[in-house]
């Protein structure tokens, strides 16, 4: 596209601009390396590979269990207790496959991506706005050869009819060439549309990956999430101590906090018995009751869908289980009384762990609670899988020895690397049972406890704005066509002005095709005009399929915009 | 009628109703894609094949009100909207794929020939939903959620549209691949956009002469008017013969299998044989796809040109993927309002992801010149592939894996 005529003398070629001075040596070859990453970052292949690496991560984060998601199961593929086992455990450790979000590598490439799309976004948005400021669409030097073409005589003079075309494609809402631009002298009307919402809308589209970037991070920075879970009839206090895991952003301070207190005045759930579908839960919220710091109090429930919003923070309903009280006797004496939390395992009852240091030696109850093991024949309870609590029954592996309480345990698991299995019982609600040792288990009241989250999230409309704007802008980027009309009225020998339009699109050739009958129409009926002569079809292949993609010009010159366009083909 | 009664009800809509009418369009519509396409010597078309058209469009509407009957009864006896579970959703995608062929296929863009292709791919998607049926029951509460509502109906309509357009680029590939073989070595081989514009170019029925070209470039663009009969059925054999049907049958197969040994792994966590039902599913949907590949193959004469299917694979996606980046936004606000965290990573958010990324690729690679054509055929492949992956895969095998966290 260089406007250098070699053949012709030195003054009649432009002048060309030097690109800078290049420095020598080795920041040379570090400068030229730089801009060629640069230029390697620009190309949309560059993009295209990106995005396919980063899929693949992805597909590797749906097969792979993830630490932040479901870290047992982690634990679990690592010590090789399930999964595909321990050597591939360690390579998938390798790549950072058990937490590919928080991953290096994954980072890595986002940040690539980001890069590469900052290159790529940058010529374009500056080639946009030159475009959207002063571009003006070309003239055509011969508009017989251009993708549609329609002929019809006009009663008109010709530069009335130039006018009047110029009026019906203003209206339209196409952007006209100026007519003093003209250089070709013939005072053809040159109009273009669609160029702004295309490429706009996928400038916008592109642009509001930055708005959910910035929203996505600060968020991660600014806001908190918690949670905790609370035995009925019993609460915690909105500080950092009172959760069981949170997770406070780097820009979230302690005085964050809005500090309520909220308790749980109870827990209701239901669920379907009819045998086909039984248990899926059919009732599920609980009632409680918040005490701001400024001394409101104010009563609400929360389900599933509906939480609960406290000076900005929400508190949501995600987890429950039963909470048995229990109280162990080592020779008589009280060695724990207390309710544990008990959660639903994957074999179908509840497990607990009870933990008394308070003995000597250490005792330690593993316990499986059956909600409903109604008594058999023999008076042994009958195991059922199901949920609700018409016959409870604990049962309960007593264990003495070392606890370990030194290291960082599971509080629903015991370790029993350290203990001996004394005793195994059923232990039934309202029920006092003697094990050995000189242990007793007692079984005095069940309850339930729910897992709530709190959690902060100041950057949600942030992000809606990005997502609104990716919507804003992905539509037109798709749909919107960017497409340019030729107007030219001639005398001919007649002495009649014989008015030819020329048509050209560049995406969507079957949209500009279906409108390019009624866009002749209407300049036929404004220039007064005969029966159009041409068909509007297209004149090099009558069977020929629309398709956007076929034009091999469809964006080369996208910045080019006062190229002639005589060369354009189909 | 009681729940139970209304059940069956709706399971005998479906299979053998719906299930049954639709095949039988389908057979129909590939009937007159055949007949339609032969030439007389007065130029008109067969008029069994116009017959058999238009019963094929009876049939298949039956089809899709009887599928609409069938959840409307399974509505009526889950008590709830139909979008809550795999099943329910195969069967919307089933329906959205009909009706996208009878309202705007053949209603408003007149491609009869590509409806019984479209139908095999309702009827291979109903067949699948049978694979995991579920009885109509009640639904969890957290589900029931008006944002809910919309992130399924957007990602089930649009996984529909996805569908259409797997069927348009897996027509693509055969179709492009006979194609750009008939056409022989010459300027216009590598790539049918290329070969589709030199075909625009030569201006029609002008033999080319450029060594090893037999057919002029608009019969194989598929433009049989004005043909001699002889000349066409000898055109169509050769087109088959471009095509090893056997290599096709094997790489579909291959293909298929790289989606459904979730089907086989799934048999084998329910506690199977190894070589129990699970790998029969498997072994079944491979051999059925390679089945549809060799009906893809005998018709490759027959279906419209490869630019043709290539434009309205890239149209379907165009318009399919904002419908997926929307779903996939009301999902977040689902999941911010039910749980709190607009965005976990969990394997079905993931997978959402995925599967915009990969459609994400196809468009850029539309976009790029130099990419165009066949690769990008292949990546719209790949991302339905993908797609399927994640449906079937994440909800068979991977979240039964890794309990989902924080669903009550
Ligand atoms: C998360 C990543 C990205 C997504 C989901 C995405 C998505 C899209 C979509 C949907 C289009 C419209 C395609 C069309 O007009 O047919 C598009 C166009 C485009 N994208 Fe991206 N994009 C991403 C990243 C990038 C990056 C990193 C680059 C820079 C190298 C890039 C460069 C382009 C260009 C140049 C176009 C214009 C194509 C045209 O106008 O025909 N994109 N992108």
């Amino acid at each position: 596209m260089s406007r250098i005529d070699t053949s012709a003398p030195p003054e009649a070629n432009p002048s060309v601009r030097r690109g800078p001075r290049r420095p020598q040596g080795p920041w040379g070859f570090v400068l030229d390396s730089v801009r060629m990453a640069w230029r390697w970052l620009t190309r949309m292949k560059t993009a295209l590979i990106i995005l396919a690496i980063l899929g693949l991560e992805t597909l590797l984060a749906t097969v792979v269990p993830q630490q932040p998601n479901v870290p047992i199961t982690v634990a679990d593929w690592r010590s090789g207790a399930a999964g595909p086992g321990q050597v591939v455990s360690q390579v998938i450790d390798l790549f950072g496959g058990y937490d590919v979000y928080g991953s290096p590598l994954f980072l890595a490439l986002l940040l690539l991506l980001f890069t590469s799309l900052t290159a790529c976004l940058i010529p374009r948005t500056r080639a946009f706005w030159r475009a959207a400021r002063r571009g003006r669409p070309p003239v055509s030097r011969n508009l017989d050869r251009q993708q549609h073409v329609a002929t019809f005589t006009s009663a008109l003079d010709v530069d009335t009819a130039h006018d009047r075309a110029r009026t019906t494609l203003r209206r339209q809402r196409y952007r006209l060439r100026p007519p003093d631009a003209d250089d070709l002298g013939d005072g053809q009307v040159a109009a273009e549309k669609g160029i702004i919402s295309r490429e706009g809308g996928s400038l916008l589209f592109h642009l509001s990956f930055y708005v959910l970037l910035v929203g996505i991070v600060l968020g991660q920075l600014l806001g908190f999430n918690g949670q905790v879970g609370v035995v009925e009839g019993q609460g915690f206090t909105d500080t950092p101590q009172a959760y069981w895991t949170n997770n406070p952003g780097r820009w979230w301070g302690a005085d964050d906090h809005s500090g309520f207190q909220l308790s749980l005045d109870q827990f209701n759930i239901d669920w379907v018995r009819e045998v086909r579908f039984a248990g899926t839960p059919s009732l599920f919220e609980a009632d409680v009751t918040v005490t701001e710091r400024d001394g409101s109090v104010r009563s609400d429930t929360i389900s599933p869908n509906v939480p609960m919003v406290v000076d900005g923070e929400k508190i949501h309903l995600l987890d429950w289980g039963y909470a048995p009280h229990v109280v162990i006797r080592d020779g008589g004496e009280v060695v724990f009384d207390g309710t544990n939390t008990a959660r639903l395992n994957s074999q179908g009852f509840y497990r607990t762990a009870i933990k008394a240091p308070g003995a000597d030696p250490d005792i330690g109850l593993a316990v499986g609670l059956y909600p409903w093991a109604p008594p058999g024949d023999d008076g042994q309870p009958i195991i059922t899988g199901a949920p609700w609590d018409d016959a409870p029954v604990l049962l309960v592996g007593t264990y003495r020895g070392d606890l370990k309480l030194d290291q960082v345990q599971d509080v629903t698991r015991l370790d029993t690397t350290g203990l001996d299995l004394v005793d195994l019982a059923y232990v039934r609600l309202g029920s006092e049972v003697e094990l050995g040792d000189g242990i007793t288990v007692e079984f005095p009241e069940l309850q339930k406890w729910v897992g709530l989250q709190v959690s902060d999230r100041p950057t949600v409309p942030l992000l809606l704005l990005g997502a609104a704007l990716l919507l804003a802008g992905l539509v037109p980027a798709l749909y919107a066509y960017r497409r340019r009309v030729w107007v030219r009225a001639v005398t001919d020998e007649h002495g009649d002005t014989i008015v030819t339009v020329a048509g050209r699109a560049f995406q969507r050739s079957e949209a500009f095709l279906a409108g390019w009958g009624g866009l002749v129409e209407s300049l036929r009926v404004a220039l007064d005009g005969d029966d159009p002569v041409g068909d509007g079809g297209d004149p090099a292949a009558p069977g020929a399929t629309p398709n956007d993609v076929f034009d091999p010009v469809a964006e080369p010159d996208r910045d080019d915009h006062d190229r002639d366009t005589t060369k354009v083909t189909t | 009628m009681t729940q139970v009664e209304l059940a069956e009800l709706s399971r005998f809509l479906f299979e053998p109703v719906a299930i049954g009418l639709l095949s039988a369009a389908m057979v129909a519509y590939l009937y007159a894609m055949s007949a339609t396409r032969i030439p007389r010597p007065d130029g008109t078309v067969a008029a069994a094949g116009r017959r058999s058209e238009h019963a094929g469009f009876v049939l298949a509407s039956l089809g899709a009100l009887a599928l609409g009957a069938h959840i409307v009864v399974r509505a009526l006896a889950a008590g709830r909207m139909p979008l809550g579970n795999m099943f329910e959703f195969s069967t919307i995608i089933a329906l959205t794929t009909v009706l996208v062929g009878l309202v705007v296929i053949v209603g408003r863009l007149d491609r009869a020939d590509l409806m019984g292709f479209l139908l095999l791919g309702s009827v291979l998607t109903m067949a699948a939903a049978l694979l995991v049926y579920t009885e109509p029951g009640p639904l969890q509460q957290v589900l029931g959620t008006a944002w809910r509502a919309i992130h399924v109906s957007a990602i089930v309509f649009a996984a529909g549209l996805f569908t259409v357009a797997f069927v348009f680029g897996a027509l693509y590939l055969v179709r492009d691949t006979a194609e750009t073989r008939l056409r022989g070595p010459g300027p216009a081989s590598g790539g049918s956009l290329g070969a589709a514009h030199a075909a625009d170019l030569s201006g029609g029925e002008e033999l080319d002469t450029v060594d090893g070209r037999m057919w002029p470039d608009a019969v194989v663009a598929g433009d049989l008017d004005g043909v001699e009969a002889e000349v066409v059925a000898e055109y169509r054999s050769h087109m088959r013969a471009t095509i090893d049907p056997w290599r096709l049958a094997a790489g579909t197969f291959l293909g298929t299998a790289a989606v459904s040994w979730v089907f086989w792994v799934q048999g084998i966590r329910a506690g199977e044989a190894a070589f129990g039902s699970g790998f029969t599913r498997f072994l079944g949907i491979n051999v059925v796809m390679a089945l549809a590949a060799v009906l893809a193959w005998w018709a490759v004469p027959f279906l419209p040109s490869a630019a043709t299917l290539d434009a309205m694979a890239y149209r379907t996606i165009a318009f399919a993927f904002p419908v997926w980046s929307f779903a996939v936004i009301a999902g977040a606000i689902w999941a911010e309002q039910s749980w709190g965290r607009y965005w976990g990573w969990d394997p079905k958010e993931t997978s959402a992801f995925l599967t915009w990324v990969a459609y994400a690729g196809y468009l850029h690679a539309r976009a790029t010149r130099g990419m165009k054509g066949r690769n990008a055929g292949w990546l719209a492949i790949v991302a339905f592939g993908v797609l399927m992956f994640t449906y079937y895969g994440v909800n068979l095998v991977v979240s039964g894996l890794h309990s989902y966290a924080g669903t009550v």
